[in-house]
C-alpha cells in the first residue's frame, strides 16, 4: 500500500469533512464557505512562496487583487475597445495571466542582478509595492476609484457572459472546494517536482544552490510568477462570489490578512495554510458577532501567541504530531526502524 | 519666494520628526536584530498618552516631556512579554510586531472608540519669518527633534552606553563574552526606541488628528528611510529619512499629496534595488 504523508491524511481527513459539511449547515453558511475556500487557495498560494521557496512576501494582496479587478473589468465589459465581450473565462484568464505578470515583472525586478533582495528587505519593499499600488486604485476613475468596481457579475457558463449561471450555494461550494483541492494537489505536485526540489534547496543555502549550478534567481522568479498567478486566480474566483471589488482587496488590509492565516495554519504546508485560512475566516464570522470589536485583539494576541510557542502554526504542530506518533507506533511494532 | 520659505520650513519639519520615528527604529534593528512593525503603533501611543496627561490637567510641555516615557515603559513591558522570545529569528519578529500592532490599534479602539481626537496646541503664537506668520510650535517641535537626534548621538558616541551598545552592533556574541550585559541592554534599547517614536508621537499629537490608526502611515516611511540611508550605522537612516520625508513634502508643495506617498515610495524601492547596502553603507558581514 501506498505510505500517504501524514500532511496528506490530515488533508484527506479535512476533505472528507468538508464534503459532508453541506449536509448539515444552512445555505446561507455554504455560501460563506465557498469564500473561504477561495481564501484558502490566496493561503496556498502564500504559504508555497513563504513556506516552500522562503520568500516573504508582506504585499502578496496585490496580486489577489489585480485578479480580482482584471476579472471585473472583463465580466463587466470594459475593456476599452471591446464593449461586447463580457465573458467570464476571458475573465479567469486575463486575471491569471496579468498577475501571473505583474508578479514575473517584479521577481525579476528583485531578484535579478548581481545582489538580490531578500528575507526582511524583501518583505518590507514588498510591503512598500503593495501600499503603492493601494494608492493607483484608489487614484484610478477607470477602476472606481476608493469605491472600487460595484455589481460585478456571478460566474456565468456561457462563452461570452451569456448561458447559465452558478448562483446556487451548493453547486458554488462544492465547486470551490474541487477547485482548492486541485491546486493543493498541483501545488504538492510542483513542490515534488525537480522544479520543486531545486527551489527548497535555494531555501535552504542559496550560495550552496548556487554553487551546485542552481540558477537560483531564476528558480525564485518562476516561483513568484507562479504564487502570484494563483493568487490572480483566487482574486478573480473571490471577486465573481462577492460581487464587489474593491482597494481594500488590493493593499495593506488583505496582504497583513492572509500573512496571519498562513502563519496561523502552518507556513510548511499548503494543506495546513489553507485549513488555516478556512478557520480563522470561520471564527471571525462566528465570533465578531460574539464579542465585536475584541475579535482583532484576540487574532493579534493569537498571532503573538503562535508566532512564539508554535511557529509551526496550529495545523503545522498538528501534522507533526501525527507524525512523531506514526513514527513511535511502526518503532514499538518493531516493522521499521524507530525515527532517529 | 514666502511660499518657498514656508515649503523650506514645513519640509524640515517632517523631515526631523521622521528622523526621529527612523532613529528609534534603526536602533532597535541595528542593536537587536528586530524588524519593529509596530513602531508606528508606539508613535500612537505617544499621541493619546499625550492626550491623556494634558486632560488630566499636566501643563503642555511637562506633558511632553511624559508621553515618552510612558511609552518607553509599555515597550519595557512589550519587550518582556513578547519580543525576547523571537530573537535570533528574524521573520519571527516581523510577524511577532505584526500580531503587536494589531492588539496595540484595536485595545486603542476599545479603550477610546475609533472616532479621531485632537489636542489644542501651546498658546506659543506665531513669528514672522521671510515675511510669512509660521507657528512658534513647529519651531519648537524642530528644535526638540534635532536635540533629540544630537543627544542620541552624544550618547552613542560619547558615553560608555553606548559604546556597550556599539559593540554589540558590531559583534553581539564577541560583546557578551567581554562581559556586557546584552540582556539589560536589549531590554533598555528597547525601550529607548518605543520612547523616540513615543516623543515624535507626542510632539506631533497638535498636529495631528489622533486615531487608532494615526500610526499606519509612518512604519513603511521609517522603514523605507532605515533602507534608503542603510544598516550598521547610526548616520544611515538620518540620510534616508532626509531623502524620504524631504522628497515627500516637497512633492506634496508643489504637485500633490495624492501623489507625494507614490512618488517617494516608488523613488524608494529603486534606491534600495540599486544599492541594497543603503547610501551610507559599510561593509558588513553576511549574517
Amino acid at each position: 500500500m501506498m505510505k500517504l504523508s501524514s500532511a496528506s491524511i490530515m488533508g484527506i481527513a479535512a476533505l472528507l469533512f468538508f464534503c459532508a459539511l453541506p449536509a448539515v449547515v444552512s445555505s446561507w453558511v455554504a455560501a460563506d464557505f465557498g469564500i473561504y475556500f477561495v481564501y484558502a487557495v490566496f493561503a496556498v498560494s502564500l504559504a508555497f512562496l513563504w513556506g516552500h521557496a522562503g520568500l516573504l512576501s508582506l504585499g502578496h494582496a496585490v496580486y489577489f487583487g489585480i485578479g480580482a479587478y482584471a476579472m471585473s473589468v472583463v465580466t463587466l465589459g470594459m475593456i476599452p475597445g471591446l464593449p461586447g465581450v463580457r465573458s467570464m473565462w476571458l475573465g479567469l484568464l486575463a486575471a491569471v495571466v496579468l498577475s501571473g505578470c505583474a508578479a514575473a515583472l517584479v521577481g525579476a525586478f528583485f531578484f535579478g542582478g548581481r545582489r538580490p533582495l531578500k528575507g526582511a528587505f524583501l518583505g518590507i519593499v514588498t510591503l512598500a509595492l503593495a501600499v503603492v499600488i493601494e494608492r493607483l486604485a484608489i487614484n484610478s476613475s477607470f477602476l472606481g476609484g476608493m469605491n472600487g468596481l460595484m455589481s460585478v457579475p456571478p460566474i456565468t457558463l456561457g462563452l461570452n457572459g451569456d448561458g447559465p449561471e452558478v448562483t446556487d450555494t451548493t453547486v458554488l461550494y462544492y465547486l470551490m472546494l474541487a477547485i482548492l483541492v486541485a491546486v493543493i494537489l498541483l501545488m504538492l505536485k510542483v513542490e515534488g517536482s525537480r522544479f520543486g526540489k531545486s527551489l527548497a534547496s535555494v531555501r535552504e543555502n542559496e550560495l550552496r544552490a548556487a554553487t551546485l549550478g542552481h540558477d537560483a534567481a531564476r528558480l525564485k522568479n518562476r516561483a513568484f510568477t507562479l504564487s502570484g498567478a494563483l493568487a490572480g486566480l483566487s482574486g478573480a474566483l473571490f471577486v465573481a462570489q462577492f460581487g464587489f471589488a474593491s482597494p481594500s482587496l488590493i493593499g495593506f488590509a488583505l496582504s497583513a490578512d492572509v500573512l496571519i492565516w498562513v502563519a496561523l495554519g502552518g507556513r510548511n504546508h499548503v494543506i495546513s495554510a489553507a485549513l488555516g485560512a478556512i478557520t480563522v475566516r470561520y471564527l471571525e464570522s462566528r465570533l465578531s458577532g460574539a464579542i465585536g470589536a475584541a475579535w482583532p485583539l484576540f487574532l493579534g494576541g493569537l498571532f503573538i501567541l503562535s508566532v512564539m510557542l508554535f511557529p509551526k502554526g496550529a495545523f503545522g504542530e498538528a501534522i507533526a504530531w501525527i507524525d512523531t506518533f506514526r513514527k513511535n507506533r511502526r518503532a514499538a511494532s518493531g516493522s521499521e526502524p524507530p525515527a532517529a | 519666494m514666502e511660499q518657498i520659505a514656508t515649503v523650506i520650513l514645513d519640509s524640515t519639519n517632517a523631515i526631523l520628526v521622521l528622523m526621529l520615528v527612523s532613529l528609534g527604529l534603526a536602533i532597535i534593528f541595528g542593536l537587536m536584530n528586530v524588524i519593529n512593525m509596530a513602531h508606528g503603533e508606539f508613535l500612537m501611543l505617544g499621541c493619546y498618552a499625550m492626550m491623556e496627561l494634558i486632560n488630566l490637567g499636566v501643563p503642555f510641555f511637562m506633558a511632553l516631556a511624559l508621553a515618552p516615557l510612558v511609552v518607553a515603559a509599555i515597550g519595557l513591558i512589550a519587550e518582556e512579554l513578547v519580543i525576547k522570545r523571537t530573537y535570533h529569528r528574524l521573520i519571527d519578529t516581523i510577524l511577532a510586531t505584526w500580531g503587536l500592532a494589531l492588539v496595540l490599534r484595536q485595545a486603542m479602539v476599545l479603550i477610546y472608540g475609533p472616532g479621531s481626537y485632537a489636542v489644542s496646541p501651546p498658546d506659543v503664537g506665531s513669528v514672522v519669518l521671510f515675511g510669512e506668520p509660521y507657528p512658534v510650535y513647529r519651531l519648537i517641535v524642530m528644535g526638540i527633534s534635532l536635540a533629540t537626534i544630537i543627544g542620541t548621538f552624544a550618547f552613542f558616541f560619547g558615553s560608555r552606553w553606548g559604546l556597550a551598545a556599539r559593540a554589540v552592533i558590531a559583534n553581539r556574541d564577541m560583546a557578551a563574552c567581554l562581559g556586557i550585559n546584552t540582556r539589560r541592554l536589549d531590554r533598555m534599547t528597547f525601550a529607548f526606541g518605543s520612547g523616540l517614536a513615543g516623543l515624535a508621537g507626542a510632539a506631533m499629537a497638535p498636529m495631528i488628528s489622533i486615531d487608532p490608526n494615526a500610526g499606519l502611515g509612518w512604519v513603511v516611511p521609517a522603514f523605507l528611510s532605515i533602507l534608503v540611508g542603510g544598516l550598521g550605522t547610526v548616520s544611515g537612516p538620518l540620510v534616508g529619512a532626509a531623502g524620504v520625508g524631504g522628497l515627500d513634502s516637497v512633492t506634496a508643495a508643489f504637485a500633490s499629496p495624492v501623489w507625494a506617498q507614490l512618488v517617494v515610495f516608488t523613488a524608494a524601492i529603486l534606491v534600495i534595488r540599486v544599492f541594497p547596502n543603503g547610501l551610507v553603507s559599510r561593509r558588513r558581514r553576511e549574517a
